[in-house]
């Protein structure tokens, strides 16, 4: 059995949701300073303490280098070449509904199959959609502001609730974190921002759709959520971005705090552009997100599925400060063609009883290349905490690669930690017994395939792991021969 | 002129004396100094060295050996030997081969055995390409001092087919001096096709002093040799140890290897294997115990060159007080290496509140066709199994040890002498006391 003819037709095939829709962008030209970061701050008309803290997080900036111990491979990046904003042109008449949304960016979500009116109606979703850099359209704001839930722009909180804002911003994710979690501090253009109060169980799935669109812009977005004692939220990011040639910064930094009692649940289906059959264009992907479970008994759940970028750096991690407090981290990713994905979690158990799990399953196929990167550290004062991991690899094909790298830091005797981890590929047997049975060879590898994630898309809520498991299936096809 | 080697380590290669070296060896050690001067120290910035600090070792300013230790007889070993335990046996006294305390006897023919420097002095050719035969890329800062440094040791080649009918027992004994100082043996380990040898290495002292021991070995086993070998880390409570171990296999060649690690304030194994032919097998099975003070730092790294290879690692840590241990294990398939079967597993059993852990069980795989996996536990005494032993009335402490003992034994039960389990678990069982 020789995958080589198949996984040419995969590497081959066409990005599906590869297409560039014309909207007027209003850029800044490429190259960053101080004048570009105050231009950033002055066009989203910031208050002041925020242009302080992007220019303080500019100038540390500049004192760090890049990451280089990550086992990914890609040209040098130029931050010169980089425009740092670009929005939608007519940012001073906002759409009060979807009637007044773009056509054209209506349209472009119709291509993807996630119509936001359908959604609405369906789902019971409301949509922060996110086109480029700044939120052109927020859906079912009434619904949640009975609820008393806030869900908003980025930008928008900043001129609304600052004293919402501000105690909480850059408090899990500091400015001085890592490098490309600094540049986002200095230049990010907008994001979410949500907060559920005291005891509300957010009333629906929110979510947010991302796509990256102006050529050559950077997309720098924030994300912060709050969850106050005792509320309940569960946020769903997907992402697609059309083809191009040139490769894109995406340098994202995620915020989650959980007060106690508090849940908050994060899902994510991650397709951008990862490259042609050269491993040219594709999405440079460099996230950093950080959930901190403040409070006792609090909940931080990721859930991931990432398929697409052709340089993934992620690692969605849990601070367990919180006694009792819970993290989780879910992820299927996929590298194949030329991707390489270097992602993983952080469990820091800080607060007593604590208890992490993580299930990762990687699957590499073609010349992707795949790194399983996680830290669970166990505090001198995490009296009783727990941490079960299971990283899977699937491999297929001879050319790629999957690599197993985690740390376990273990300073408390009660603490208990397991760790397993797998690297296999798809048995013979296996396949066999499903062909024996008269299924195709690819339905029996989809089917292998979807029952190796079963665990992690189980996580995920129902329209989202519809979605992911076709996703799967469609980056896969062909994959094995 | 010789650049200036890093601060505390600059009195760690003597000057060079009257021993008899071929060119070529002065050379390579010149080479090796080099090198050394160019390298930066290793740092808690490399990946190598992100939980082990070097600070303590460098505060000792060790100095190179450079007078041979004469004064020891015979009896001086009664508190070393392990009463029982039958073996050929090469001793060496602060790094330099102590001919008056080893006892070879008959060795069967095609065995030959001896001090490295007495080899260099009547057949320095067999030995110039054994040395650095085995080490390549992995080359570690202190092999390379062990190189510029390189003086005495222990030679070990079996001739095609020759099997050891008894054990090879290498002592390596340290004896305190006035000042701290540094011995750095080199021993070389070369089995031709078919040789089967056992060999145990231990390294203990006389006495608790202060000295630091950096031992490098290379072994090479051709097709179908078979070699058992056993580590014994006993040194004395206030030394420094650290070893760089390196292994070539070739074609259907097996290789079983045990490290118990109980001895030393700070020791740093690297344990480096590569398959070079195929059908061979490596195990590697470790059990260290780190207590008060001690830091006990393990570095494997195995590389699946070729296909079909079997590799299994399965180290098993005790701590106590306030021991800290570091597991960094590496599995390498490479991109041909298709059929690779790899198993590692790291289990540690926390006993204090102030000991720590520090594991990284790593996988690298560019081969589609392999099975591989790791694991690794951290957790501490079950008290479902105290309760269970303390009800049948046994009291606290002796059930603890009891439960240690049974988790450490499956690694004990490796040895393959029955008096040199005993020793061991005597040892542990002394130290969970």
């Amino acid at each position: 059995m020789t995958g080589a003819p198949a996984v040419e037709d995969i590497v081959k095939s066409e990005y599906e949701h590869g297409f560039t829709t014309e909207i007027e962008s209003d850029t800044l030209p490429p190259g960053l300073d101080e004048e570009v970061v105050r231009a950033i701050s002055k066009r989203k008309g910031e208050p002041e303490f925020m242009t302080e803290q992007r220019l303080k997080a500019y100038r540390h900036w500049l004192t760090m280098r890049e990451p280089e111990w990550a086992a990914v491979d890609y040209p040098k990046i130029d931050f010169q070449s980089i425009s740092y904003y670009s929005a939608p042109k007519r940012p001073e008449d906002m759409p009060k509904s979807l009637d007044e949304i773009d056509p054209a960016l209506l349209e472009t979500y119709n291509k993807l199959g996630i119509p936001i009116e359908e959604q609405k109606a369906l789902a019971g979703i409301a949509v922060d959609a996110v086109f480029d850099s700044v939120s052109v359209a927020t859906t079912f704001r009434a619904t949640l502001a009975e609820a008393g839930v806030i869900f908003c722009s980025i930008s928008e909180a900043l001129h609304e609730y600052p004293e919402l804002v501000k105690p909480y911003l850059g408090t899990v994710v500091p400015y001085t974190d890592n490098f490309y979690a600094c540049l986002n501090a200095a230049v990010f253009s907008d994001g979410t921002f949500v907060y559920v109060p005291k005891g509300v169980r957010c009333p629906m799935e929110l979510s947010t759709y991302f796509r990256i669109n102006a050529r050559n812009t950077g997309q720098f977005e924030r994300t912060l959520i709050v969850a106050e004692a005792g509320s309940y939220v569960s946020y769903l990011e997907g992402c697609t971005a059309p083809q191009r040639d040139e490769n894109q910064l995406h340098a994202a930094v995620v915020e989650l705090i959980a007060m106690e009692d508090a849940e908050i649940k994060y899902s994510t289906v991650q397709n951008w552009y990862p490259g042609d059959a050269e491993g040219r264009g594709g999405i440079y992907n460099f996230v950093t997100k950080r959930g901190d479970c403040r409070g006792a008994r609090s909940k931080i759940s990721w859930t991931q599925v990432e398929t697409g970028s052709a340089i993934t750096w992620k690692y969605p991690s849990c601070i367990l400060r919180g006694d009792g407090s819970i993290g989780e981290f879910y992820s299927v990713a996929v590298t194949k063609g030329r991707q390489q994905a270097d992602t993983g979690t952080k469990m820091i158990h800080i607060g007593k009883n604590t208890s992490s799990t993580i299930v990762s399953k990687g699957i590499s196929a073609g010349e992707g290349s795949q790194t399983y990167r996680g830290l669970v550290r166990i505090g001198q004062r995490a009296e009783g905490a727990r941490n079960h991991t299971q990283c899977d690899s699937l491999l297929i094909g001879d050319r790629c690669a999957a690599n197993t790298v985690p740390y376990i830091e273990v300073k408390n005797p009660s603490a208990k930690m397991e760790h397993e981890a797998t690297t296999s590929k798809i048995s013979d047997d296996q396949l066999f017994y499903c062909r024996s049975r008269g299924l195709t060879e690819e339905d029996a590898v989809s089917m292998i395939v979807n029952g190796f994630c079963k665990e992690v898309f189980n996580e995920l809520p129902m329209e989202f792991a519809v979605e992911a498991q076709k996703l799967l299936s469609i980056s896969l096809e062909g994959a094995v021969g | 002129m010789n650049a200036p080697l890093h601060s505390g380590l600059e009195h760690w290669l003597s000057a060079p004396d009257d021993s008899p070296a071929p060119d070529w060896l002065l050379e390579r050690r010149r080479a090796a100094r080099a090198r050394l001067s160019a390298r930066p120290l290793p740092h808690s910035k490399d990946e190598a060295w992100r939980y082990t600090s070097l600070k303590g070792l460098l505060e000792q300013q060790f100095t190179a050996i450079d007078e041979p230790l004469s004064a020891l007889q015979p009896e001086d070993l009664d508190t070393i030997l392990i009463p029982g335990f039958d073996a050929y046996r090469v001793v060496l006294v602060n790094g330099r081969f102590a001919p008056e305390l080893s006892v070879l006897g008959e060795l069967p023919a095609g065995a030959r055995v001896g001090g490295l420097r007495d080899w260099l002095g009547h057949d320095p050719e067999s030995l110039r390409g054994q040395l650095d035969a085995t080490r390549g890329d992995s080359e570690t800062f202190f092999a390379l001092f062990n190189t510029a440094g390189l003086d005495d040791g222990l030679v070990v080649w079996l001739a095609r087919g020759v099997m050891l009918d008894r054990p090879l027992e290498l002592i390596h004994l340290s004896v305190g001096l006035d000042e701290p100082r540094v011995a750095q043996p080199r021993h070389l380990v070369h089995l031709e096709a078919g040789a089967q040898a056992t060999l145990v290495e231990r390294y203990v002292s006389l006495g608790e002093s202060l000295y630091c021991t950096n031992a490098v070995m290379e072994v090479v086993l051709e097709r179908d040799a078979v070699l058992k070998h056993e580590r014994l880390q006993m040194e004395s409570r206030n030394a420094f140890h650290l070893t760089g171990f390196y292994l070539v296999q070739d074609e259907n060649s097996r290789y079983a290897g045990v490290n118990i690690g109980l001895g030393a304030r700070w020791a740093r194994t690297d344990l480096n294997t590569r398959f070079r032919g195929e059908h061979a097998e490596c195990l590697l099975q470790g059990l260290y115990l780190a207590g008060d003070g001690q830091l006990l730092d393990y570095h494997l790294d195995v590389e699946h060159a070729v296909p079909n290879c079997r590799s299994e690692e399965n180290f098993k840590g005790l701590l106590t007080g306030q021991g800290r241990a570091v597991f960094d294990g590496r599995v390498l398939v490479s991109k041909d290496a298709q059929k690779s079967d790899a198993a590692m597993s790291n289990r540690n059993l926390m006993l204090s509140e102030q000991a720590e852990i520090d594991t990284k069980p790593q996988l690298e795989i560019y081969a589609d066709d392999v099975k591989c996996s790791h694991g690794t536990t951290v957790g501490q005494i079950e008290p479902e199994m105290l309760f269970y032993l303390r009800s049948r009335g046994i009291d606290a402490a002796q059930a603890r040890r009891m439960l240690c003992l049974g988790f450490a034994g499956e690694i004990i039960d490796r040895l393959g002498d029955e008096a040199m389990r005993e020793h061991v678990a005597e040892a542990v069982g002394q130290r969970l006391a």
